[in-house]
């Protein structure tokens, strides 16, 4: 028996090496053409608030696709998850307080423009 | 025993030699990751309060935007994610050859995104005039993406010295000065891509000002003329650093390095992923 064959006979985890191949160009396609869904679907005469969480749950899709196999979170210990979720959470925690503190109308600046309506609606939708 | 043998037998995954059980240096970057969400989260926070609250006379960014070029950049950091990935799975498997191409196409990818990059701010701020002092909007905007842009500069870097420590001689011979090689070679890549840049973005300009023609391509390349003899020479010394053949300490083993680049590198590219969303496509709803 040659040594390939042999170390594949011990390695179970050897086909799902020889197989990333293939899965990595898959996944590049599929965001590449997220990607050109999201730049497809600000020009769509859709309601504001539909395309706004249409666009940031593919933005979440390729973003969790990038971070579990690009990145291999889906093969390492959970650990490794965990550990960047942590970060995650705290800087998801920090934009949605700060949006909110600065998002009311009481934190408003007097200097700002009277013409606020588009922008605040725009943040608005985001938090 | 062949190379694919013996990548077989070292699991890239775990290391029973730590307690965690995780390689120290994949740990170590996943720690270091986190802390950058936090850094990446408070940029993009700041960007959108201060959209909530725009000054009179703040530039729109409908009109200042560039959504196909932001697009083109976007697709090319996501390719560039795609060969950084078969890098690290190429020299799991031992296959230097192949890690070595894809990490050149990766800086090659990542150097198209630099130069995307510089072409953008140079045209916010000498045609739209949108400059870091001169707006809220210009502040946030350069802040945000400028340091972006500095870690895909940081991750070209790391990527050049990686693909040079992949020619480290296992073999040196005595009197050599190994280390003067490594230099030199970085030096000759670095200085290639630095100057391939200043190569295109001179022609995408001089197209730009001139018209698409015969003569607008022979004018920019007669005023380059130094540029472009310095990128031959550059491409002979790399030829010449490759043909070095003979056995180097870069193998499997090494794999965990690769991947810890690879890590950030990916990193850098979702944080474009949330930045593309947040700060150019929702301007547009």
């Amino acid at each position: 028996m040659s040594d390939v064959t042999t170390a594949t006979a011990h390695a179970p985890g050897h086909s799902v090496e020889e197989s990333k191949f293939w899965i990595y160009v898959q996944i590049a396609m599929l965001l590449a053409v997220i990607t050109g869904a999201e730049i497809v679907a600000i020009g769509l005469p859709f309601i504001k608030w539909s395309l706004v969480t249409a666009l940031v749950i593919l933005s979440t899709v390729k973003f969790m696709f990038v971070i579990f196999f690009f990145m291999h979170l889906r093969w390492d210990k959970v650990f490794c998850t965990i550990l960047f979720f942590i970060g995650m959470v705290l800087a998801g925690g920090t934009m949605w307080a700060l949006l909110q503190l600065f998002g009311s109308e009481a934190s408003k600046p007097l200097s700002a423009a009277s013409t606020t309506d588009a922008p605040s609606a725009f943040v608005t939708e985001l938090s | 025993m062949s190379s694919h043998a013996a990548a077989a037998t070292i699991d890239h995954h775990h290391d029973p030699t730590t307690s965690t059980g995780i390689p120290n240096k994949k740990l170590l970057m996943w720690a270091f990751l986190a802390s950058d969400c936090m850094f990446f989260g408070t940029l993009i926070s700041t960007h959108l309060i201060y959209r909530l609250h725009p000054p009179a006379g703040n530039p729109s960014p409908r009109d200042v935007f560039d959504v196909p070029l932001t697009s083109f950049s976007t697709f090319i950091l996501l390719m560039s994610s795609l060969m950084m990935a078969l890098a690290v799975n190429a020299i799991q498997k031992g296959n230097l050859k192949s890690m070595r191409f894809s990490l050149l196409t990766t800086a090659f990818f990542g150097a198209i995104f630099l130069g995307c990059q510089v072409f953008e701010f140079n045209n916010f701020v000498f045609e739209k005039h949108m400059t870091i002092t001169g707006s809220i909007l210009g502040t946030t905007f350069f802040t945000l993406t400028g340091t972006h842009g500095t870690h895909v500069a940081i991750g070209v870097l790391w990527l050049c010295l990686m693909y040079v420590r992949s020619f480290k001689s296992a073999e040196p011979q005595p009197g050599d000065h190994p280390w003067l090689g490594n230099i030199l070679h970085a030096v000759a890549l670095i200085a290639m891509i630095l100057l391939g840049m200043k190569l295109v973005l001179s022609f995408v300009w001089g197209f730009q000002e001139h018209g698409f023609t015969g003569g607008t391509f022979g004018a920019v390349a007669g005023a380059q003329w130094a540029v472009i003899a310095g990128l031959l020479v550059c491409f002979g010394a790399l030829r010449w650093f490759a043909g070095q053949s003979g056995p180097v300490q870069f193998d499997q083993h090494n794999a965990i390095d690769v991947e810890t680049m690879g890590l950030y590198w990916h990193f850098v590219d979702i944080v474009w992923i949330v930045i593309f969303t947040a700060v150019y496509l929702l301007e547009y709803l």
